[in-house]
């Protein structure tokens, strides 16, 4: 089970990305959960997850997102915007794979 | 041409991006602008369906209700009412969220010394309870906000301290949290007992009344003239320039502003819900910027998911197919990130411009008597053209200003639209030419 953050603001676009994303993880049989949540909650949460990934609406808070990320050691990015606006769930889902593995697939902390 | 797009496109982000950032991640800011969204909305937006039930636009039934009018009013004053006190508790857990600190006693400590700060230091028996009620809802957002980030903050500054009573490691982890938290209770209760027993020994005449005054009395007092200063037309525009310019960057506008004006809009706002028959009310509150101006999402954008569908581009059919249903809910970060609005010097100057002619016409209706003054607070997420009616307490021509902002948009953001369409069907067909393959899309860059 992989267990995405997405640290947006208000919750209500990203709720239809978070759809799109498990449809797609369904289809290749892919255990998934994603949560859209605040800056707020995310400072709690961050423990209970594997990738934390930043709507680009909030990227100026994307130095202290990152911090706290790597401070405990999780895998950070921001989402592509052209991808956040078309909801493209497949696209992040492989930046989300590619975080994991690591690869450059994910383009992760600069 | 593209050039100079990207050219600007790095101006902005070396020279726009930083400072507006710098504002936008304040710590109290995010934490007053999650208090009111997550905690004090909800209670807001469910009080106001019994303000508009014991206030009905049909006459014939606003007769009907007459005898019952103040039995209707209890939810809506124990809700909506309450704001401030919800507001304490919502900014003391935000904040502590932000600081990775434990929220829920300081949430709780906060409200507790909310209550301490508005009642008047006397015997408790003589006061009673609809006199106080004001400075719970519109008149203590002040107080609320001060109070929750001191709870927080105090508690914060303890649990790192020396001062704190320490238990043996044995002793279960919410026996010592309630042991921790003890010494900065007990001080900031006495502090701010102290504080309103000093403020309440002197009395003030309020409506012919001789009463003892309180912490929020005070500080509605004092900020009163900043409060007339928010609900003008300068500050409105000040306050619409400054969202879209930062949503220009791409970073949620309204979010930021909100966190800054929102306890003048809903001081405004409380005091229009309180007398939602009055000749005149307040203006500048969130459903003039919410339900007037972002018609579609910010920078009332609507029109544009419109004239995408049919667009020549391939690139923004493929973003208006998916803008289609987020916009007839008012959200349109698809919109912002994907024609993108965000970062191109076209459309940047509509995407400002556009909801700054708006909020003019808006404040124009509003002040002339137009359209009925804004009492109800609704999710932003109702559809245009009954979100108009509902704002306005039921006035039909709340709907008729949306439509007219809404042709207004359409006529205004056509040519620059055609502009930007020119500039990616050459793009598109360049890359099919060069790579004869299917259209890539062009973002301007960001991030």
């Amino acid at each position: 089970m992989i267990r995405v953050l997405i640290v947006c603001s208000w919750g209500m676009s990203t709720s239809l990305l978070v759809d799109s994303m498990l449809t797609a993880a369904q289809a290749r049989a892919i255990e998934l959960s994603v949560e859209a949540l605040s800056a707020g909650e995310y400072a709690e949460k961050v423990e209970a997850c594997d990738v934390v990934l930043i709507a680009p609406q909030i990227r100026h808070l994307r130095k202290s997102i990152e911090k706290l990320a790597a401070s405990v050691g999780k895998p950070v990015a921001l989402i592509e915007p052209f991808h956040y606006a078309t909801m493209n769930g497949q696209a992040v889902l492989e930046q989300t794979l590619g975080l994991l593995t690591g690869s450059p697939g994910g383009k992760a902390t600069t | 041409m593209s050039s100079v797009i990207e050219r600007s496109s790095d101006w902005f982000e070396r020279y726009l991006v930083p400072p507006l950032s710098a504002l936008a991640s304040n710590v109290y800011l995010q934490a007053i602008r999650d208090a009111f969204v997550i905690f004090t909305l909800p209670l807001i937006i469910a009080g106001s369906l019994f303000l508009i039930i014991a206030n009905p636009p049909i006459p014939a039934l606003a007769k009907l209700i007459q005898p019952y009018y103040y039995d209707i009013l209890v939810p809506y004053q124990l809700s909506f009412g309450l704001m401030a006190l919800i507001l304490a508790f919502g900014v003391a857990y935000s904040l502590a969220q932000y600081r990775r600190t434990e929220p829920v006693q300081p949430a709780i400590l906060a409200m507790v010394l909310f209550l301490v700060a508005t009642l008047p230091v006397t015997n408790l028996m003589n006061v009673t309870f609809g006199s106080v009620l004001p400075y719970f809802g519109g008149e203590g957002l002040l107080v609320g906000i001060l109070i929750g980030i001191m709870s927080t903050e105090v508690m914060r500054w303890f649990r790192g301290s020396r001062f704190v009573i320490r238990l043996p490691k044995s002793v279960p982890r919410n026996v010592t949290r309630a042991f921790e938290a003890l010494v900065p209770t007990f001080l900031l209760l006495t502090l701010v007992w102290a504080i309103e027993w000093f403020v309440s020994s002197h009395t003030v005449v309020e409506g012919g009344q001789t009463m003892q005054m309180t912490l929020p009395y005070l500080f509605m007092k004092v900020f009163e003239p900043l409060v007339v200063v928010q609900d003008s037309y300068p500050a409105a525009l000040l306050e619409i320039l400054l969202m879209m310019l930062l949503w220009s960057v791409g970073i949620h506008g309204m979010n930021v502003v909100t966190a800054i004006a929102a306890p003048f809009w809903f001081a405004v706002l409380a005091s229009n819900a309180a007398h939602p028959t009055a000749a005149h009310g307040g203006i500048v509150t969130e459903p003039f910027f919410h339900i007037f101006t972002h018609l579609g999402g910010s920078g009332a954008t609507w029109p544009l998911v419109i004239y995408m569908l049919r667009s020549r581009s391939a690139q923004l059919r493929t973003v208006g197919k998916v803008a289609l249903g987020p916009a007839i809910f008012n959200i349109n970060e698809p919109v912002t990130f994907g024609v993108p609005m965000a970062l191109n010097p076209i459309m940047m100057i509509p995407f400002i411009g556009i909801p700054a002619i708006i909020v003019t016409i808006n404040y124009l209706a509003f002040s002339l008597g137009l359209v009925h003054f804004p009492v109800l607070l609704q999710p932003f997420t109702v559809p245009v053209g009954i979100s108009g009616f509902i704002a306005t307490g039921g006035d039909i021509r709340g709907s008729l200003l949306q439509a007219v902002n809404l042709a207004v948009s359409a006529i205004l953001y056509y040519p620059f639209f055609k502009a930007w369409e020119r500039v990616l069907v050459a793009r598109e067909n360049e890359a099919s030419q060069l790579e004869a393959a299917r259209p890539t899309p062009v973002v301007a860059k960001v991030g």
